[in-house]
Formats: C-alpha cells, structure tokens, sequence
C-alpha cells in the first residue's frame, strides 16, 4: 500500500467517505436507532438501510449532517423498472437522499444494453435531487461486464457505481475498484461495498480509486483506524491473491462460465508462483 | 499503621509482611514509582529490581513476593478486578509476573492497598488476613495439605464470607515449580510457579476484605472514557459474541484449522478429534453458566457441569493442554482433569505441556512410564502426585525442561525460558513467533499476542507468514501489554480498545498527563527494566529462542511446509529496541526511558 492516501486520510475524512450499513432482513428498529445513533457520533456520509427503515431514520437524523440512503430492488436488481421507480420514489418521499439501485444483471450479461440503461434512467428519474447509486454485483460479471456497466450507468445520469451489494457472490475488491475508476473518471463518483471490515481493507480500496465505502462495520473501521498511529505494519503488502476476485470466486455462487473467466485468470497471471499451498 | 488521606490511588499503601519475624508495615507509594511504574506488573518489577539481590534462589526467603493492583483496579473501568503476582519465578529464573480475574484485585485495591509484599519464610504454615486497614498474620496449619477449594471455603469461614482469598493447594506447599495461585476457587495466577514461592514462605493464602472506595482524579473523564470502552466491546464480535458465547475455547476450531492447534507435543499442528473438543462441544455438553471476573461485561469465564459437579472452566489454553497436546479427546475428562489442577493449585498449561513431553519421551524410547498419546488412565492421579511430589509426579513436576534433560532428550521440551509454550504453534505465525522467543518470562503467548492481528485479524489481517515488520509490531504489543498489566486490566479488552483508550482510562482514574506514546514509553520501560533483571540473573540472548522443533516443517495442516523464520526477525528486533548484538539495552536507550541510574 502507497503511503500517499494513507498520510493524506484523517478519522474525519475517513468517517464521511462511509456509509454506515444495515441491511440484515432481520435488524429490528433498535438497531436501526443504534445504527443512527452511531453515524451522528462518527458523522458518516449516510445510513444505508433498507427502504423499510427510511422513515424512522430520518426522523432520527433530521437536520444532521448524515444523509439517509436506501438500496433499491435489493438485493437482486431482478424485479421490474416500474417497481425499482416506485420504491425509490416513496423512499425519497420518506426521506431518502441518496438511493443504491441493483442493476438489472441479467440484462447486462443478456448485453441488452438498452434495458440496462432504461432501468436506471427510471430510478434516477423518480429519485429527484437524491444521488443515485448504481450496484453493478461485481461477483456476477467479468471485467468487460463491468465495464460496459458502469458506462451505461454513467450515460444514464447516476452520480455513482458501486462494486456489490454484500449479498452477492463476491465483494469489493480493489481490482474492481481501479477497474470502475478507470472507467467512470473523475467526474463520477466509485463506492466500494461488500467485506469491508477494516480500515486495512477501506484503505486499499481509497487508494484503488473508492470514494465511499459501504460497510456495516464503520464504527470499527474509524476506531482502529487509529492503530494507524502506532505502527506501519499494518498496511504491509498482503499476498496478491488475497485480494483479488478470483480468489474469491466460487462455483456454487457463480455461472460456470464467470468462475471459470476468474479461475482462467490465475493460470496467466504474474503472480502465479505466490498461489501455491494455502495462505 | 498509618491511614491514607484520600481514596485516589496514588495515596495507596504497599503492604510489607515479614513472615521471618511476622511483622507488618504499610509504607506510602512512592510517587515515583506511581508515575513511572503505575502499579501491577510495572510496580512489582520494580519493587524486585531494586531490593532483591542477584542469584537468588527463588525458593529461598531471600526471594520476594509481590501482589499488587493498580491505579484502574476496583473503579467503573471494565475488567478491573484482577492483580498481579509479582516474583521471581523457580520455573524459569526469570522475572515473573502473573495475573488472574475474580475479585481479589478489587478487594485489595479497597483496602487501600496498591501491592503486598511479602519477604522471609514463616516457620509454619500461615495466612494474612487483611480487612481493610487491619493486617494480621495468621495461623494456617488447619488448613495446610488441603486443596483449594476447601482452604478458600475454610478461610472464608473463619475471616467474612464477603471476603476474597488467593491461595494455594498442596502443589504450592510442595514447591512444586508448576504451582499457581488461586483465587475464587478456580481463577489462576497460574504460570511460572509463582504457588511455589508462596508455598516456600509457608503462606497458604492472603485472605482480603476491602469495602473502601476506590477514588478516581477526574470521574468525569472517567465515566466518558468508560462509556466509550464499554460501547467498543458492545461492538466487537469477539468481546461480545465469540468470548461471551463460546468463552476462550471459541479458538479451538479456528487454531486448528490454521493447522496450528499443537498435538502431540508439537509434533503435528491438526487435531483430528478438534470439533470434539471445540467451544461448540463445551456449549452444547457441559456448559452451566458464563462467569464473569469483577467488573467484567464480557463474562469469558465458565461454570461446567461434570460428573454432577459444577466446575470453573475449562479454558482454550487447559482444553489444549491436557487435550490435544496429549492426544486427548475427551472433553469431559479434560474438564474433569482442569478441575483437578485447580484443586491441587497447578498450572494447567504447563501441566498439561510437560504431561504431553514425557509422553513423547515414552514413544521415542527415552522415558520408561505408562502414558501413552491419547490415553487418559492413570493422569488423573498422576496431576495428584505432581502436586505431592511423589514418583513420576516429582519430576514431571520440575517441569518439561528439566524433564526432557533428565532423559538425555532436551530438544523434546517444548519451551522458552523454562516456561512451556502455550496452545499455538509459532510455525504459523511468525509475529507470534518472535513473541515466544522474547518475551522475558519465557514461552507466553501473552505477553504480545499477535493470534488478533496474524489470525483473528483483529484490529487488521496481517500476513502470519511475513517477517517483515513483525518486529515493531511484537514490540508495540509487548510494550502495550506491559502497560496494561501495570493498570491491571484483562487482556481481552484489547480486542476492543486501542492505546488511546487505554490512555484516557488511565488519565480519568489518576490524573496523570497521559497519552497513547506516553502509555506505550511506560510500557517500554517496564520491559526494559525486566531484561535488566534477567540479565542480571545471567540470561542473554541466547535464551531468545525456540526449540528446534519449530525450524522444522510441520508435515501437514493448515500450516504445513512452515518453519520460523527467528534469525530474520531477532537481530530487527533488538535494534528496533535499542539494544545492542547481544540483547543488552544500550545506554541511551536506558536513559531515554529515565532507567540510566538503575
């Protein structure tokens, strides 16, 4: 890891680069206020949760510097554009002010690039002056994949792309991160979601490129990010292959054909001799 | 005796007891020794350093022993209770400090008290009874030759049953060098024989009743800092779920599918039987309820059901030890053999390690005895003749070094120092490694617990095969650690909380100007000060080093095909530490740490 973001970053910088995320089907209202409650202390960029909560976080943030953003057709992307409008049009009404859509994936690998567009013309479309965030689900497409995505994306008015919904079969990785950047340029804005647990791995994915990191471990992410202080071992090269995709890939979770593009990979990739035993 | 003029801790007394004549003085703590030692760990070393000569035998009155809290203990910080058992240990030969939970700590921090010391040897067997301000020496011969628990529930009979009692079992009074110290019946000050030296000065238990208050400098800083430390182990997973839910044992399945759960005295890194002897199992066969040390959220501590007796335990560390390290899968056995070891006052770990050395002694022909990897018949009594200090008992007892020696097979004891090495092999862990081969009480996984950041990723995942910059970070570990021992507080916090924490804690409850690098220099000094003892004593740097076993690889396993990489990493460390070639702190480095006159 470079030294620049690292000297450049403080808990400050690094606070409202997260969104602060809850989207367990499970949490109950007590979390969401724990969640809340936690964001206000830490001052994070946005709560992300899911559209159910929006009403009850905004009154908890009301007039505070933290946004309220809520996913949209999450967390497949696979229902109708009409559905993903309507949710993100009541979530704004609710409160929202940024929304996280899940792209239609099959669409894209269908290369029905129109499609594609059209559904997130539709959401930017009902969510007003709310950002929106397009979830491309890294873990489902190859790099061509991703980047015919985040080009749709961009042509169609989002403000972001984002790497995964956490619930898919991969999540960020900086690989990905550099490869959306890359994509996207400046002007647009890269958030990196999914297995994001600490500062290590926020760091990683600020310098590939991110400029929000969706994580539902922020809080942890910010207080040891203080260790930072005491020595630089943390940020120590790790073995190449920990953090890229294909490590990551997994034949039960993907099409055999994305694994296989994944694991294909491996046999070309110049450090090769690392990926060896088990580490 | 006189009284302190406030409750704040710097007006603590230290306790001199002169069991030689049976006198007893309280002494004010030294401001110099507040500031710059705290207490604990720190105070006892220093206590040591300065008047305890060179070359003493450690079972001989000459020796010294120290209990002692520190300026956290007893207050809202969570995980106050514990102490500090300060000495010079017949294990090793080193310096030793060893801590345990319950209540005690808190007890004797109410009583107005920042340490005991203890000097001379009685001739009979006694206990001290303190009740806040009262000190008195007692008689002990009813109880001696009784184990733990029946002295604990004796004593507490015959002083206030609100009282709290660290004790020994016939292990102690045997001066066997495996001895620990007990408190609450089944919490150990367990590691170097500390029980011995107690046992060598005929005093079988300290006996504390204290309900004073313990003062804090600035109770607003403190209860902001404390809701903070609380709300950080409400977050974590490891203090609030795997700790609570599973106690230490939660290790057992993720260390052995690191390949690093020793069996078989080190000869293998995977247990087979591991689910059956894993934190799940305890959970689901012998669990009663979690136990929690004073002032404690996280409740690791657990109360088990075996052969219709409720038990403390068993522990990652005991579970190893006279589990896997021996072969044994059989967890109630293992449960039933931990408790044995409390009753008879001994240090289940290297109990257990020593147990699994001879066994190894056995199969490779150097040992003629009826043990035998993965059989549990005759150990049971066998832990009672160790404590008796009869037969195959009175060697085993001496530990595994010098029981290997004896057998013409050295390389065979599994330890640093003297002390054997705990339940993670170092071939997989190269940071852990170094912490082994330095730490200045010998093989201890505590003193710079790198398994959080080389396996548990805690705070970050840090590459376990790397040695590059596993050296400063052993060091800031080692010297974190030695902070916290000094305020006294459970090393589990650190899971949770960073220096900083630690630093605004300890700046509420006393006062003192104190930061992160500020804390970590205290800490610093302490270790520094240690090596200058053990030095002193004639260890050099050739006592920084692992058994051969670990330069050889491990056959198979998460973590096979590793060995450690010790000479890449020592010669870093030591200039990281400012010492020179041979180990020794130089003199600026001394002088830095304001330790130039010792």
């Amino acid at each position: 890891m470079s030294g620049a973001v690292f000297m450049d970053l403080t808990v400050e910088k690094l606070a409202k680069m997260i969104d602060h995320t809850e989207l367990k089907p499970e949490a109950k209202r007590e979390k969401i206020k724990q969640l809340c409650e936690e964001a206000l202390t830490y001052h994070f960029a946005t709560v992300c949760i899911n559209p159910v909560h929006v009403q009850y976080a905004a009154e908890l943030l009301k007039d505070s510097d933290v946004k309220v953003c809520c996913v949209i057709g999450f967390p497949f992307g696979a229902t109708m554009s009409i559905v993903k409008a309507f949710e993100a049009r009541e979530a704004v009404k609710l409160g929202a002010q940024e929304v996280d859509m899940v792209m239609n994936i099959g669409a894209l690998r269908d290369k029905n690039n129109d499609l594609v567009r059209s559904d997130i013309e539709t959401v930017v479309g009902a969510s007003g002056s709310a950002h929106v965030k397009v979830i491309l689900e890294t873990g489902f497409l190859t790099d061509d994949d991703k980047r015919q995505a985040c080009i749709l994306a961009k042509a169609a008015g989002a403000h972001f792309v984002k790497t995964s919904t956490g619930f898919g079969p991969m999540g960020a990785t900086p690989h990905d991160v550099k490869l959306m950047r890359e994509t996207v340029g400046s002007s647009m804005g890269v958030k990196a979601a999914g297995g994001i647990r600490s500062f290590k791995d926020a760091l990683q994915m600020i310098e590939a490129g991110a400029d929000r990191l969706g994580s539902s471990s922020g809080v942890a992410l910010i207080e040891d990010f203080r260790w930072t202080q005491y020595s630089d071992a943390w940020t120590q090269p790790d073995k190449p292959c920990w953090t890229c995709p294909s490590r990551q890939a997994n034949l039960a979770k993907q099409p055999k054909e994305v694994y296989l593009y994944y694991k294909q990979r491996c046999l070309t990739c110049p450090d090769r001799d690392q990926n060896i035993f088990n580490d | 005796m006189s009284k302190p003029s406030s409750d704040q801790y710097s007006e603590a007394g230290i306790l001199h007891v002169s069991l030689s004549d049976r006198s007893i003085r309280r002494e004010a703590l030294p401001p110099s020794l507040f500031t710059n030692f705290l207490g604990g760990r720190g105070l006892g070393v220093k206590l040591l350093y300065d008047r305890l000569a060179a070359r003493v035998d450690p079972l001989s009155p000459d020796n010294l022993l120290v209990f002692a809290v520190g300026p956290v203990t007893a207050t809202a910080v969570p995980t106050s209770g514990r102490f500090a058992v300060v000495t010079k240990s017949p294990l090793t030969g080193t310096i030793f400090d060893s801590n345990a939970g319950g209540s005690f700590g808190a007890h004797l921090r109410r009583a107005g008290y920042a340490a005991i010391m203890f000097e001379g040897r009685s001739t009979s067997p006694v206990y001290l009874w303190l009740n806040n301000d009262h000190a008195e020496i007692r008689n002990a011969s009813n109880i001696w030759g009784t184990d733990t628990r029946i002295a604990t529930r004796q004593l507490l009979e015959e002083t206030d049953s609100q009282a709290q009692v660290a004790c020994i079992g016939p292990a102690g009074e045997n001066r066997v060098k495996l001895a620990a110290i007990i408190t609450d019946e089944h919490r150990a000050a367990g590691r170097g024989g500390v029980g011995a030296v107690m046992g060598s000065k005929n005093l079988k238990a300290v006996v504390v009743h204290g309900t004073g208050k313990a003062g804090v400098s600035n109770e607003q800083a403190l209860n902001k800092a404390v809701e903070r430390a609380r709300r950080l182990i409400k977050k974590n997973a490891v203090t609030d779920k795997s700790l609570p839910v599973y106690g230490t044992a939660v290790l057992v399945s993720v260390i052995n599918e690191h390949g690093m759960l020793p069996t078989h005295n080190f000869q293998e890194g995977t247990f087979n039987d591991a689910e059956g002897v894993s934190g799940e199992k305890l959970l689901e066969r012998l669990f009663v309820r979690q136990y929690h040390c004073h002032g404690c959220p996280i409740g690791c501590g657990r109360i088990s059901r075996v052969h219709n007796e409720e038990v403390g335990g068993p522990e990652y560390e005991t579970i190893w030890a006279l589990g896997p390290q021996c072969g044994i899968n059989d967890l109630e056995w293992i449960a039933a053999a931990n408790h044995r070891c409390n009753l008879m006052g001994i240090d289940t770990i290297s109990m257990g390690s020593t147990i699994g050395c001879a066994m190894e002694l056995v199969q490779k022909g150097k040992l003629n005895a009826p043990l035998r990897f993965g059989q549990t018949d005759g150990i049971l009594e066998l832990i009672d003749d160790v404590a008796l200090s009869r037969g195959l008992g009175a060697e085993l007892g001496e530990g595994s070094r010098a029981t290997a020696s004896r057998h013409g097979a050295p390389e065979l004891a599994m330890q640093v120092k003297g002390l054997e090495i705990p339940a993670y092999d170092p071939r997989g862990v190269q940071g852990h490694a170094l912490g082994y081969a330095t730490s200045n009480r010998g093989g201890c996984h505590l003193r710079s617990y790198l398994i959080g950041p080389e396996i548990m990723g805690v705070p970050v995942i840090v590459d376990r095969d790397r040695t590059e910059g596993k050296p400063s970070l052993v060091i800031l570990y080692q010297n974190l650690s030695a902070s916290m021992d000094s305020m006294v507080l459970c090393r589990f916090t650190n899971f949770a909380w960073t220096v900083d924490d630690y630093a605004d804690l300890l700046a509420g409850c006393t006062g003192l100007q104190i930061d992160g690098l500020g804390l970590l220099t205290l800490g610093e000094r302490v270790w520094n000060l240690e090596r200058l003892f053990n030095l002193r004593e004639g260890l050099s740097s050739r006592d920084d080093k692992l058994p051969p076993r670990f330069s050889k690889p491990l056959p198979e396993g998460g973590s096979r095909n590793r060995v450690v990489n010790l000479e890449e990493m020592l010669p870093k460390y030591y200039a990281l530490r400012g010492w020179d070639k041979e180990g020794r702190p130089t003199k600026e480095r001394l002088k830095r740490l304001g330790l130039a006159k010792v």
